[in-house]
């Protein structure tokens, strides 16, 4: 009775140690973002002050705003999203339904694209970009960023595509739909769930890319991952407005986490099973 | 939307790599018939019926809808129905979406389709269910659907692959009678997959029997009940099946177990028979077969006795109230009429 | 005569051939290259393109700084790879943060989740918190983590080290802290991914089994050993391939929070091929050591899948 006790004392010590460390970082940065920057510094740390929105204001609407870079921000990953899924989704089709000499290849080939390394081929990008005039440029991060959320999309959704009988299409063939028609009414609807999760990803991807954009972005297209850094300095750092820069970053991924949990496990052992993705 | 539903099917072909999955298929249905492809798992009909509605190609031969040659005309210009084993239900759409989505693909008008719908739904008396989707329906009434689908559209020709297989017992009986009726009821040619004996029996005007890539017999169900073709079909034809023992044949007798029974066959000569006989047709008298009762599965009207004839298992249906008990010793025959002769290496009736 | 073999040649002589199913076949080749095409222009464009032009770059003296310079060396800057030793330095700290965050990830992870499993209650609130590091961006993370919990007193690890009577350190400026730091830190934000996939794997496991075993009398750890980790193995066998990938090519998790230092006490090779080409501007040699670490990649890689093979 005794042993059982101590067991579960145990067990609810060691999850509340982990559930606090992985909760405690996120919440610091809230707390510490609705602080003034001596609150911020105070020793020993401060759980309890009178919060403010100050620091908020003043990296939304102040001199120096990221607005811009959030604007920065939407527009890349939606662009990368819409680009990527526009790609992906006829080319998992393909791979996961249709019968043609070197499909196994293919397979292969977008499997092996994902393991390439970013930094290896960073310095092409901004050689050529650089040379074609579209560093600093929306279509320039937009088309190094299919080299990441392409092949992981096209494996997710791979698998969302295997899961339908063929039946389904030849009864759609039989009923007079042209294969476009097919893939458009009938199978695309049916692999609904599996385009959303697919998006939830590479949204999150392009949104937390950093390597690609510290790289090949610049004052006119600048994602809030890489404008975090106005904010520290050699000089000095500016603690609340930092923290309240990184809650910006992290709500929209945050939600969209919390909101898609479910479906997230799941991509995630799906992408486990096939090859998963890359941050 | 014209035509009537003639089918023939001249010498095809079908391989998968050195696999010959049909060996020179042929037959004819004839308009307004209902055709049954009957054959064990793996004997070809399903790929016939592929064959037939466009969705495989045959290596070689030909395909003939009323007199035109579709070989190689697309399964979306055959004017062709079916329904799947699986029904293959659309589950985003609604039951009157599914039903509507052929008449849309044609381009009906949509003043044409409301309607078109409706009226197949009633026929299969369904149309109290046109706003569920294929998750919220019954097996039986996701079948209905998948058949509504397929008549909406008056197409000259009705395939149907399996379509009661996935039903339960009770509710296959029923849906069997009413599909017979409402094929009935439109006129239309209907082909239907079935490795089934007792379906393709009750439902079929004529039925074509397959085994191992081949059609062995073309008949109506009476026919093939009858005088079956080889000893295959004879062993798969009938609940339970026809008796097939061997035994040796003497100028117009066969020698059982030591025991003589007389048959229609007038040939002289003496060789190797099978010798086929129904359970229903074998009888209890005197001076006959003597035959130890082994097991008796006793079905309410009728009775299946398992006899034990000098090591040979023969099975024999009798009626009600005539049944002996377990162990006793009994003598039966058959009258000649009833006895088949098969070719043992041929397999092959004689 | 059923079951007699029939060979293609000797039914085909007897029924004209139908080319239908090569019709169907290329009906189907052309509807796939249609919609693969513009996918696989992209994937060709951003990924094999680029390599090719890497391993060209890596061929010259590249040199923004000194652009009178330039010019082709052939095989020169991998000779100066190999002696480099900065570049071995970098390889051995990729192998330890590799190793070691991947180790413990799976291992944590692993724990956690037979841990969880048990669980009657609460399995909820580790699904939802253990989403959160997962979806952050490493450069947040990195930068968080080198602000608000590592600086020197007010940063909360800190804080806690000196109430512990460690007294305060200097997390990110020693280089043995900063590398423990470093490792810590992508430990952190990635053991939920190890702990979510495990333990979704462990709940797919079938619950006969554990019945069985229990009959047979087999002690917790035996269980443990002999049924639940043979049977996990495929799943941990991903998780560290998958880990492994993304932690030999991490880089925003530590360019944020040491930016490669002190000194090269957390330079993997990732950082030291971007600082070579985009710090110090000498792009031809940034562009051996990222085909170097393209080799590296592939190597441990091609272990990694002969090992998941192995079983």
């Amino acid at each position: 009775m005794t042993a059982k006790r101590l067991r579960i004392i145990a067990l609810l010590a060691i999850s509340t140690v982990f559930l606090l460390a992985w909760a405690f970082p996120i919440v610091w940065s809230v707390l510490n973002s609705l602080k003034t920057d001596s609150d911020v510094l105070a020793y020993p740390p401060k759980l309890v002050f009178t919060p403010t929105w100050e620091a908020y204001r003043d990296v939304l609407f102040g001199s120096g705003s990221i607005l811009p870079n959030l604007l920065s921000s939407v527009i890349i990953s939606v662009g990368t999203t819409v680009v990527t899924m526009l790609m992906a989704v006829p080319a998992a089709y393909a791979l996961a339904r249709l019968r043609f000499r070197g499909k196994k290849f293919a397979g292969f080939y977008v499997l092996a694209t994902q393991m390439l390394p970013p930094v290896g081929i960073i310095i092409p990008y901004f050689l050529v970009l650089r040379n074609i005039g579209w560093i600093d440029t929306y279509q320039g991060i937009i088309l190094i960023y299919l080299s990441f959320s392409l092949p992981f999309a096209i494996w997710l959704l791979v698998s969302y595509f295997e899961d339908i009988p063929f039946e389904m299409e030849e009864a759609a063939y039989l009923d007079g739909a042209s294969r476009l028609k097919t893939l458009w009414r009938i199978i695309i609807p049916q692999v609904r769930g599996g385009i959303a999760v697919t998006i939830v990803f590479v949204f999150l991807n392009a949104w937390n890319e950093f390597l690609f954009a510290v790289v090949l972005s610049g004052n006119t297209v600048r994602p809030v991952t890489v404008a975090m850094f106005n904010f520290v300095s050699v000089e000095q750092t500016l603690w609340a407005k930092l923290a309240a820069v990184s809650v910006l970053a992290m709500l929209p991924v945050v939600v969209l986490g919390v909101v898609a949990q479910k479906h997230i496990v799941k991509g995630l052992t799906v992408g486990a099973v096939k090859g998963g993705g890359r941050r | 939307m014209s035509g009537q539903g003639q089918v023939s099917f001249r010498n095809i072909v079908k391989m998968h790599g050195e696999f010959a999955a049909l060996k020179g298929v042929n037959f004819d249905i004839k308009p307004g018939e209902f055709f049954a492809l009957l054959g064990p798992s793996g004997s070809g009909k399903s790929t016939t019926l592929r064959i037939l509605a466009g969705l495989d190609a045959p290596t070689a031969g030909r395909v003939l809808i009323d007199d035109k040659d579709v070989t190689s005309t697309d399964a979306r210009d055959r004017d062709i129905a079916m329904v799947f084993q699986s029904y293959a239900l659309y589950p985003h759409m609604t039951v009157a979406e599914n039903i509507a989505f052929p008449l849309e693909m044609a381009k009906l008008p949509k003043a044409e389709i409301t309607p078109a719908v409706k009226d197949a739904a009633r026929k299969v008396k369904i149309d109290h269910l046109l706003d569920r989707k294929p998750g919220q329906l019954s097996g039986g009434q996701q079948q209905r659907c998948a058949l509504a689908r397929a008549i909406v559209r008056k197409a000259r020709l009705f395939l149907l692959d399996e379509p009661l297989s996935n039903l339960d017992a009770k509710l296959r009986l029923e849906t069997r009678a009413e599909l017979k009726k409402l094929q009935r009821s439109l006129g239309v040619t209907a082909v239907y997959v079935t490795h089934d004996q007792e379906e393709a029996m009750t439902l079929a005007d004529r039925m074509a029997v397959f085994m191992s890539g081949e059609i062995q017999q073309v008949g109506t169900p009476g026919e093939v009940f009858a005088r079956p073709n080889s000893i295959d079909i004879a062993g798969f034809i009938g609940n339970p099946p026809m008796n097939l023992v061997p035994a040796r044949y003497v100028d117009g007798d066969v020698i059982i177990a030591g025991h003589r029974l007389k048959t229609t066959a007038t040939i002289p000569g003496e060789r190797d028979v099978v010798v086929g006989l129904r359970p229903g047709a074998l009888r209890m008298a005197e001076g006959g077969l003597g035959a130890r009762v082994d097991l008796i599965e006793d079905l309410g009207d009728t009775a299946v006795l398992d006899l034990d004839c000098a090591g040979t298992m023969i099975r024999m249906r009798v009626a009600d109230g005539n049944i002996p008990g377990e162990g006793d010793t009994i003598s039966i025959t058959a009258r000649p009429q009833d006895i088949h002769l098969f070719d043992p290496a041929t397999r092959m009736r004689l | 005569m059923a079951t007699t073999a029939v060979t293609s040649a000797g039914i085909a002589s007897e029924a004209p051939r139908s080319d239908f199913g090569r019709v169907l076949a290329q009906r189907e080749r052309r509807f796939a290259a249609a919609l693969l095409a513009p996918a696989f222009l992209a994937l060709l464009a951003t990924t094999t393109f680029p390599l090719l032009f890497l391993v060209y770059t890596s061929a010259f003296r590249m040199d923004l700084a000194m652009p009178f310079t330039n010019g082709f060396v052939g095989f020169e800057n991998y000779q100066v790879l190999l002696s480099d030793e900065r570049f071995w330095t970098s390889l051995l700290v990729s192998l330890v943060y590799t190793g070691s965050t991947v180790a413990l990830q799976v291992i944590i992870g692993l724990a956690l989740a037979l841990l969880v499993m048990d669980m009657k209650r609460g399995q909820g609130w580790f699904r939802v918190i253990a989403i959160l590091p997962v979806v952050l961006s490493p450069a947040v993370v990195g930068m968080i983590w080198r602000t608000f919990m590592l600086a020197p007193e007010f940063g909360i690890v800190d804080f806690l080290a000196i109430n512990a009577g460690l007294g305060s350190k200097n997390w990110l400026g020693d280089p043995t802290l900063a590398m423990v730091s470093v490792i810590a830190i992508h430990t952190w934000q990635w053991t939920p991914f190890a702990f979510m996939v495990l333990l979704a794997s462990l709940a797919s496991l079938p619950e006969d089994i554990y019945e069985a075993a229990r009959l047979d009398r087999a002690s917790a750890w035996q269980r443990f050993r002999r049924i639940t980790l043979p049977l996990l193995r495929p799943a941990i066998v991903m998780v560290v391939i998958m880990r492994t990938m993304v932690a030999l090519t991490a880089f925003a998790a530590i360019f944020t929070v040491t930016a490669g230092g002190p000194g090269t006490a957390t330079e993997i090779l990732n950082l030291y091929a971007y600082r070579k080409s985009f710090t110090e501007l000498s792009i031809g040699y940034g562009s051996a050591l990222a085909a170097a670490l393209l080799v590296v990649t592939i190597i441990i890689s091609g272990i990694l899948f002969a090992m998941r093979r192995a079983k």
